[in-house]
């Protein structure tokens, strides 16, 4: 529900930059001046990070993310790795958490400060903080 | 793609005052390391032979297999010769083949002694420590 409330943001911001052009225009300003008004309150809310936060964590995030953690552990299958399992859970020194914060580095092509590297302790943190600054890339 | 990693050469910086700082910089060490190796993957063409994950298991290895020292300084001063060891490989004064026997896994072409076992046994003990016994 949240993801389709950020998709309909992005929507509407296109819209809204092609209807500015024609702002001279009368007949097309008054109803330009709802739909600007309604983009700029939506430009206004979509600009805090938080938003982007908020949207729920993809599923196919958290499985590579296990997947690289089981490889890195050498875990066996039965051994279940959730979005809540801790990494000294599974048997992980603090090397092997940096490694494993390496090959997800690697993985996403991204690069973790190590301040907010040193705070993941669990397969859901690792997934928050990767989305993040995969779309920070991408924005 | 992040913007490549380059190794910047710094002054020896002063002692690590404890531990704490020491399991610090041994972790810097650590990420220096790993954000290095696509340089030197590229650099060696070690493309077909070793996946990174590998390579990053060798150093994690090396890392290890002194884990158990407590002293800093001691710390200190095995992280200022692995700096140097990275240095020399991103520098290219190594070559393919010293990387490939010291990294890449197997038997490699230098026998690794691991944690050096001063003898099995009560002789070897003794013959290792002197001559008379």
């Amino acid at each position: 529900m949240a993801s389709s409330f950020c998709s309909s943001i992005f929507m509407q911001a296109p819209i809204s930059a092609k209807t500015t052009r024609f702002s001279l225009q009368k007949p097309v300003s008054i109803f330009n001046n709802r739909k600007t008004n309604l983009s700029f309150s939506l430009h206004r809310r979509s600009m805090p990070a938080r938003l982007a936060v908020s949207c729920a964590v993809k599923q196919e995030t958290v499985e590579k993310v296990s997947e690289i953690v089981k490889k890195q552990l050498s875990l066996t299958d039965d051994q279940k790795v959730t979005a809540g399992t801790k990494f000294t859970e599974l048997g992980a020194d603090s090397l092997d958490t940096v490694e494993i914060v390496m090959g997800l580095e690697e993985e996403f092509g991204i690069t973790m400060a190590e301040e907010r590297a040193k705070e993941i302790a669990t397969v859901q943190q690792a997934a928050e903080l990767i989305e993040e600054l995969v779309q920070e890339k991408t924005a | 793609m992040a913007a490549p990693f380059t190794l910047r050469k710094i002054g020896v910086p002063p002692n690590s005052a404890n531990l704490t700082e020491a399991r610090r910089r041994v972790f810097d060490f650590f990420r220096a390391a790993c954000r290095s190796i696509p340089t030197i993957m590229d650099i060696y063409n070690l493309q077909d032979i070793v996946a990174p994950s590998q390579l990053r298991y060798a150093i994690s290895a090396q890392i290890r297999n002194n884990a158990h020292i407590t002293d800093p300084k001691v710390i200190d001063l095995l992280i200022f010769k692995g700096m140097e060891e990275l240095t020399d490989i991103v520098d290219h004064a190594k070559q393919r083949h010293h990387i490939i026997g010291q990294y890449v896994v197997g038997e490699g072409l230098v026998q690794n002694t691991g944690n050096k076992d001063q003898g099995k046994t009560d002789f070897l003990k003794n013959f290792y420590t002197s001559n008379y016994f």
